[in-house]
């Protein structure tokens, strides 16, 4: 039986780098940040995720065919991206896939950068960024930087799995979550979890183009939006807002 | 244990299943999207809340004064909008469609009974949000 999920490398990966996460989620957040990271840096594609998980589907860019879900990268910086929704039942066996496989590059630190959905959203004028980790020292990294804690209660979906198997793994893995609408893409958060995550890394991000085409990108992260809802919905995305049973 | 798993998946949790991909697949099999209107069509959800339901719309690029919420059945709440400026495939890097848009619209059915003459509307920020007060049940004395 072939593998369910496979990591086709075109290009060497870079060791000892940050690997980021941006996979559709509540706002497109990760999405929509680490997009405007990949343009920004221009980075290079390196590898694509190939799975029968996957639903058949190419991008075209240029007229030339493309995964979807692919991974980007410059020498400090790997980038795992995905245009298209994926299939709930595919998040599993592919995180720990991507998982491996950053373990076997030496990624000093796992990043994915994310939303955490909040009712009134289009209320707040400033976006507040939760910080949850893999390990109690680097919580308290966060907490030096500034970054609230997240602690208690559900995470659901992708990011959920990228803590839990880095945690069982020991790999460093911190998970960025603004303050967002569910099923609304969100760049204004996205800008956030950028700054947020520049404080972290010192690496610096322009998050203008975010802010001032926030309307535009709205407007073409829609359809993705509704793919990834349903999604979430598999998911059962909504038990983040449940309350945990602490006895 | 069985017993456990036996209540937690009922013939109803299997029904219901089935209609939400029903609906899902209503929902997602056709384009967002509508040449011969140039229509777009927006993000939309409702939320029900115990004294009202609140339908929120994801509306950018819009000219504000051009929204218009009509109920168009006692179930049912269209939203018209215009956008600031024509939308072509070409923006968005298709080149083997043609067509433009200029409006949102959208037609979102209301779960459970509404007064929708009582309804109230507010636009902020690129998302209109419209409240419908719950029209009120029988009242049951408790002795």
């Amino acid at each position: 039986m072939s593998e369910p999920v496979k990591i086709v490398e075109k290009k060497v990966a870079p060791k000892n780098a940050l690997m980021l996460y941006g996979l559709p989620d509540v706002g497109l957040v990760g999405l929509i940040a680490t997009s405007h990271i990949i343009s920004q840096l221009k980075m290079d594609e390196i590898s694509y995720v190939d799975s029968e998980l996957l639903p058949p589907i190419v991008v075209l860019h240029d007229g030339l065919p493309y995964a979807p879900l692919r991974i980007f990268a410059n020498s400090n910086l790997i980038i795992t991206f995905s245009e298209a929704a994926i299939p709930a039942k595919a998040v599993p066996p592919i995180m720990r896939k991507l998982v491996e496989w950053g373990q076997a590059k030496n990624v000093k630190l796992m990043v994915s950068m994310g939303g955490m959905p909040v009712q009134d959203r289009q209320d707040l004028t400033e976006v507040k960024v939760y910080g949850a980790a893999s390990n109690p020292s680097l919580l308290k990294t966060l907490s030096e930087k500034g970054i609230e804690i997240m602690r208690g209660g559900f995470m659901v979906g992708p990011y959920a799995l990228l803590m839990r198997y880095c945690a069982d793994r020991n790999i460093p893995a911190i998970a960025l979550l603004a303050q967002s609408f569910y099923n609304y893409p969100d760049p204004e958060a996205a800008a956030a979890t950028l700054k947020e995550f520049s404080k972290i890394t010192g690496i610096n991000i322009d998050v203008s183009h975010l802010r001032e085409s926030g309307e535009e990108i709205r407007l073409r992260a829609r359809d993705v939006m509704k793919r990834t809802e349903q999604e979430l919905n598999r998911m059962k995305k909504t038990q983040e807002y449940d309350l945990p049973l602490y006895v | 244990m069985a017993e456990i798993r036996r209540r937690r998946r009922s013939i109803f949790d299997f029904i219901s299943d089935y209609m939400e991909e029903l609906g899902e697949r209503a929902l997602a099999e056709r384009p967002s999207w509508d040449i011969r209107s140039c229509c777009i069509e927006p993000l939309c959800s409702v939320f029900v809340a115990a004294d009202e339901v609140v339908v929120t719309a994801d509306l950018p690029n819009t000219k504000p004064d051009t929204i218009k919420v009509e109920p168009i059945a006692p179930d049912t709440l269209e939203i018209r909008a215009e956008m600031k400026r024509k939308i072509r495939f070409e923006e968005f890097g298709i080149t083997h469609r043609k067509g433009e848009f200029q409006y949102f619209l959208c037609q979102t059915r209301i779960p459970v009974p509404v007064d929708t003459k009582r309804l109230r509307t507010q636009y902020k920020r690129g998302i209109l949000e419209v409240h419908l007060p719950r029209k009120k049940g029988v009242r049951i004395r408790v002795q």
